[in-house]
């Protein structure tokens, strides 16, 4: 456990000393909100969603990809591939809970005639799914600007297509908007229980893909044989 | 270069001299005091510190340090690699490549850019597959990479912590263990910066400091010297033998042929003249 909780501490004094990264992740779901903010509420609740999911997942990707040439060495420190994945997302998943809490607050203050339990949950799901999403781009992708570049595409893409299409449910924020419906328009509990099964599912296979891909990328070589 | 820097770097070079540390005090003390009263640039008084310090050493007769013999006989086979093949591409890098080093020895790997010495060590450290071959490993691993390894915005003693306690060290023990390594390479983590402001050279001891916390059994060490001034390529190669005579295994990747005279082990990667000799 103690490596563990090592390892995220590191994880988050690395974050926080990204001080620009840091303005900027916490600033851009606001502009996200602020965008529709005057002449449609709802899109903006949306959106403040999708901008932490971006802000969470590029926190991810950067935090991920600085790993890259620590992890091998801490491997051969005594760590488990486990313990490093564990650490970090553990880590991540703090800090987007942290940076959820005053955006709820916003919309608590701001809007009052939504589902505010149902937004909760699409910020729960939002962290579950953006952390282990950018975690798997780091290793997929050499550098961060590639990752960068993947996530605009996915966040462009998240806002443009029709949620109703069966395309836009291959997308991993696709949950949000389903939610947002029912939070903002009333509608009826099918688009919760929808929203809330494509989130678990994408939260649930995101993660054991990072932590296959890390368990790839940092396994044992087994022409390393230990001789006791 | 300032007073203050000039005699701690004469206090150093002193030091590595052999110079009683007595001593050399009582000569860094009588430089400092005919600084102040000269007012003269150290520079221009006593020369650089290093040629100072060898005047000094000469003149009370205590001779430079070179290489000591080993205090001990070699203890049992710690890293064997046998019959290591390695390719990239369609070329061949390694080619059928045999290391066996003991407890209580050091091992160089030398040979030309682009031999494969650090693709070796990397295979070592079980870090890259070979295509044919394989490596026992008697005991833990230490690893310091020829670049990399460390966390841009993590300050030394953080490093320290975390390595540490991958090892089961606690922080305060990890953070102890680290000030102590690096200050026999003449380097004082406490306080300094994140890793990202550090120098070359300084990055470089933090490296090899990680590398030696938790006393891993084996040590593999990728051209850890760059960057390193004079004197802490001094300290490092004093630091090799202090680790050589606790009874560690130490493979060290160089392309400095006048220093082999210092290692018990030598393996030339060059092409055509993969050979493993022994001092």
């Amino acid at each position: 456990m103690i490596k563990v909780l090592t390892v995220a501490e590191m994880t988050v004094r690395e974050i926080l000393r990204r001080r620009a990264v840091l303005v900027i992740i916490l600033m851009l779901p606001l502009a996200f909100y602020l965008s529709r903010r005057g002449d449609h509420l709802g899109q903006s609740i949306r959106f403040v969603c999708l901008g932490l999911g971006w802000a969470l997942s590029t926190a991810a990707l950067f935090s991920g990809s600085a790993a890259r040439g620590l992890e091998p060495r801490l491997r051969l420190s005594g760590y488990g591939t486990g313990h490093l994945y564990a650490g970090r997302l553990a880590a991540l998943w703090t800090l987007g809970l942290v940076l959820s809490a005053p955006y709820f607050l916003l919309i608590r203050v701001d809007a009052d005639r939504v589902e505010h339990g149902a937004i909760a949950l699409i910020m729960l799901l939002t962290v579950a799914v953006a952390a282990p999403f950018g975690l798997v781009l780091s290793v997929l992708v050499p550098r961060e600007l590639e990752g960068t570049l993947l996530l605009l595409t996915v966040v462009g893409l998240q806002m443009m297509m029709d949620p109703a299409g069966s395309a836009a449910r291959l997308l991993p924020f696709w949950f949000s908007r389903e939610i947002a419906t029912y939070a903002v328009d009333h509608t009826d509990g099918g688009y919760l229980a929808r929203g809330l099964t494509h989130g678990t599912v994408c939260a649930l296979a995101l993660t054991v893909l990072a932590m296959t891909l890390a368990s790839i990328r940092l396994r044992r070589r087994p022409h390393l044989r230990p001789v006791t | 270069m300032n007073t203050d820097a000039w005699l701690h770097a004469l206090d150093g070079e002193l030091r590595r001299r052999g110079i009683d540390p007595a001593l050399a005090r009582h000569v860094v003390a009588e430089a400092a005091v005919h600084l102040r009263d000269s007012r003269q640039a150290p520079l221009a008084a006593f020369g650089p510190p290093d040629a100072y310090a060898a005047a000094v050493a000469e003149s009370v007769g205590s001779p430079v340090r070179s290489a000591p013999h080993r205090r001990s006989a070699p203890g049992p086979v710690r890293l064997e690699a046998r019959g290591i093949v390695k390719r990239h591409r369609r070329r061949t890098v390694l080619s059928g490549v045999d290391l066996t080093v003991r407890a209580g020895e050091i091992a160089a790997v030398v040979g030309a850019n682009g031999c494969g010495k650090s693709t070796l060590l990397r295979i070592c450290a079980g870090l890259e597959s070979p295509d044919r071959g394989e490596v026992r490993l008697r005991g833990t691993l230490g690893f310091c990479p020829q670049d990399g390894g460390t966390s841009d915005f993590l300050v030394p003693d953080e490093h320290f912590a975390l390595v540490g306690a991958g090892r089961g060290m606690r922080r305060g023990a990890a953070v102890r263990a680290g000030r102590a390594y690096a200050a026999a390479l003449d380097w004082d983590p406490a306080g300094a910066g994140q890793a990202r402001f550090l120098s070359g050279g300084t990055r470089q001891k933090l490296n090899l400091v990680m590398a030696g916390l938790g006393d891993p059994d084996v040590l593999l060490l990728d051209e850890p010297y760059q960057g390193f001034d004079r004197g802490s390529y001094v300290d490092f190669w004093r630091q090799l033998w202090a680790w050589r005579d606790a009874g560690k295994t130490i493979v060290v990747v160089t392309h400095l042929l006048d220093q082999l005279d210092r290692v018990d082990t030598v393996l030339d990667l060059t092409p055509a003249r993969t050979t493993e000799a022994r001092a």
